[in-house]
């Protein structure tokens, strides 16, 4: 037990010092998976970005039911009851006449002379209405089409769906949403693969250069695992430092640019995320970690020809 | 101690090496393998460390069947052998001391027995006070004497000594194979490969002469004889 620590100690210090042996190589190959990580991590937080977003405009796009003023309440009830039951119904919202009243006052209480002039005409024109909120925007089109049956013929005045220029932002977002899915995994891929070959490049040289040092270590009975650690430390270390780097460029990022938006709805959602500490201490961790799966794997494929126990 | 049952060497392309080869070597001898380059003793070593397996015939070393030698076992087997190579091949970017004590490092002793360890072997091959010297600052000799020095630290049961004074002057020669036979006496299997006919000459051990992949001769106190 005693012996498998002090060793698993000399393993991870000579791998380590291998690490800052080659120094040119080291900062290659590690620039070049900052670069992976950061892409894959950039495109992570556009994607919730993106979702928050999304879902932020998707809540004011409703699908409005006026009612008529005589309509019976029996069958606005079986209105009501129909949409609550739809399952991609999200939420219905009754407005009765008097809250329209007030909400429309609201909405223009600096225009004095509108609501003067309303008030002139008398009484309250706006119609008591249905807002529903869908949980799927693709079936808003399906929720609009109930309130259009035969049986409400006399009590529904009108269905409008959304507005359509909110519709449109949401389609874009949408949109530019796989887009950046799209591409980033195809970024991601290259340069992980770039970085593969980097590191790969990086050990096998290693393993070259030091292969005398590596057929006395193999002479005098090392193991397998004690030529092979240090190798696989060092290739651990790209990832561990390009996942620190990488995550800390994404974060300042966020906040250079996140902070300037952190106002606006669409974004207030996703800003606040990414400042949850857990978060950050997630991405910190999910970045070092596969650096050092695209490290490790990397340095045994490298490992493979010349480190076997075949050839011992 | 050591035991070669009738192996034979095939390379693929460079034909056979050894041919038929049968040794056996007790506890505690001192045997040198003479012959010309090329007639099979580096082969012959190479079998012994495991390095390469033989084409057929059995080897057996301190209780070990080479045949029935796991992979995975090939670093304990090591562990038992110390090898000493013609060029050194120490670590010139460690000291001296750090040279001996990589040897240690690797088979998992710990620091404290290592710093315990390593100026009792330097003492033995006679380099007390070099301890903090690189490899170039030392004579071939010296060099020599420190690649011995990280070969029996671990106090192997048998040392393999390819030609270790190849690359030498007589008299560091001698100090090499003073050291040898201070190790042989300490209970150590030597075996020294040579093409010095004066150190096999003045040594009198029992001298095996290989050539063209065969034992021509195996004699104890014996002396050069270029003609078989």
């Amino acid at each position: 037990m005693r012996r498998k620590l002090i060793t698993l100690r000399r393993i991870a210090i000579a791998g380590v010092k291998n690490f800052f042996r080659n120094s040119w190589l080291t900062v290659a190959a590690t620039a070049v998976m900052v670069v992976a990580l950061t892409i894959i991590l950039m495109a992570v937080v556009l994607n919730v970005t993106a979702r928050n977003a999304i879902g932020e405009m998707s809540k004011n796009l409703k699908v409005s039911i006026y009612i008529k003023d005589d309509a019976k309440t029996e069958v606005v009830a079986q209105l009501k009851r129909e949409l609550t039951t739809n399952p991609y119904v999200a939420e219905v919202d009754y407005i009765s006449k008097e809250q329209a009243q007030q909400q429309f006052s609201d909405s223009f209480q600096n225009d004095q002379k509108l609501l003067e002039g309303l008030a002139l005409i008398g009484g309250n024109t706006l119609p008591a209405s249905f807002e529903v909120s869908v949980s799927n925007l693709s079936k808003i089109n399906e929720v609009g089409e109930i309130p259009k049956q035969e049986v409400f013929k006399d009590v529904v005045d009108d269905v409008t769906i959304g507005k359509t220029d909110v519709r449109k932002t949401i389609d874009r977002a949408a949109a530019a949403q796989r887009f950046i899915t799209t591409a980033s995994v195809i970024a991601a891929a290259i340069f992980a693969v770039v970085s593969m070959l980097i590191i790969f490049n990086t050990i096998r040289m290693a393993i070259f250069t030091r292969s005398e040092e590596i057929r006395i270590m193999k002479l005098i009975g090392a193991t397998p695992g004690y030529i092979r650690g240090p190798f696989l430390v060092e290739s651990s270390m790209y990832g561990v430092i390009a996942g620190v780097i990488a995550t800390s460029v994404v974060l300042v990022a966020i906040f250079s640019l996140g902070s300037k938006v952190s106002t606006q709805a669409e974004f207030a959602a996703t800003y606040t995320f990414f400042s949850d500490p857990k978060i950050i201490a997630a991405m910190y961790v999910g970045a070092i970690l596969l650096g050092i799966l695209v490290g490790v794997i990397s340095s045994m494929f490298a490992m493979e020809k010349h480190l076997k126990l075949k050839y011992w | 101690m050591i035991l070669l049952d009738r192996v034979t060497k095939n390379y693929n392309r460079r034909g056979t090496a050894l041919k038929s080869v049968s040794l056996h070597v007790e506890p505690k001898e001192f045997v040198i393998i003479v012959g010309p380059s090329g007639a099979g003793k580096s082969t012959l070593l190479k079998l012994l460390t495991r390095e390469e397996k033989p084409t057929s015939g059995k080897i057996i070393v301190g209780g070990i069947d080479y045949e029935t030698l796991k992979d995975k076992n090939i670093p304990l087997l090591r562990r038992k052998i110390g090898v000493v190579f013609q060029d050194f091949k120490l670590l010139p970017n460690k000291t001296v001391f750090e040279n001996v004590s990589f040897a240690l490092e690797v088979v998992g002793m710990g620091n404290k027995e290592i710093r315990h360890t390593v100026p009792r072997v330097l003492e033995i091959v006679g380099l007390t006070g070099k301890e903090d010297n690189y490899p170039s600052e030392l004579s071939g000799g010296e060099r020599q004497r420190v690649a011995i020095a990280r070969a029996i630290a671990r106090q192997p049961k048998i040392l393999i000594a390819d030609e270790p004074t190849g690359n030498l002057d007589p008299k560091h020669a001698w100090d090499v194979i003073r050291v040898l036979e201070k190790i042989n006496k300490y209970g150590t299997t030597v075996l020294l490969t040579t093409h010095n006919m004066e150190i096999v000459n003045k040594l009198k051990r029992r001298v095996v002469t290989i050539k063209d992949g065969q034992v021509a001769s195996d004699r104890a106190g014996g002396t050069y004889r270029s003609d078989v």
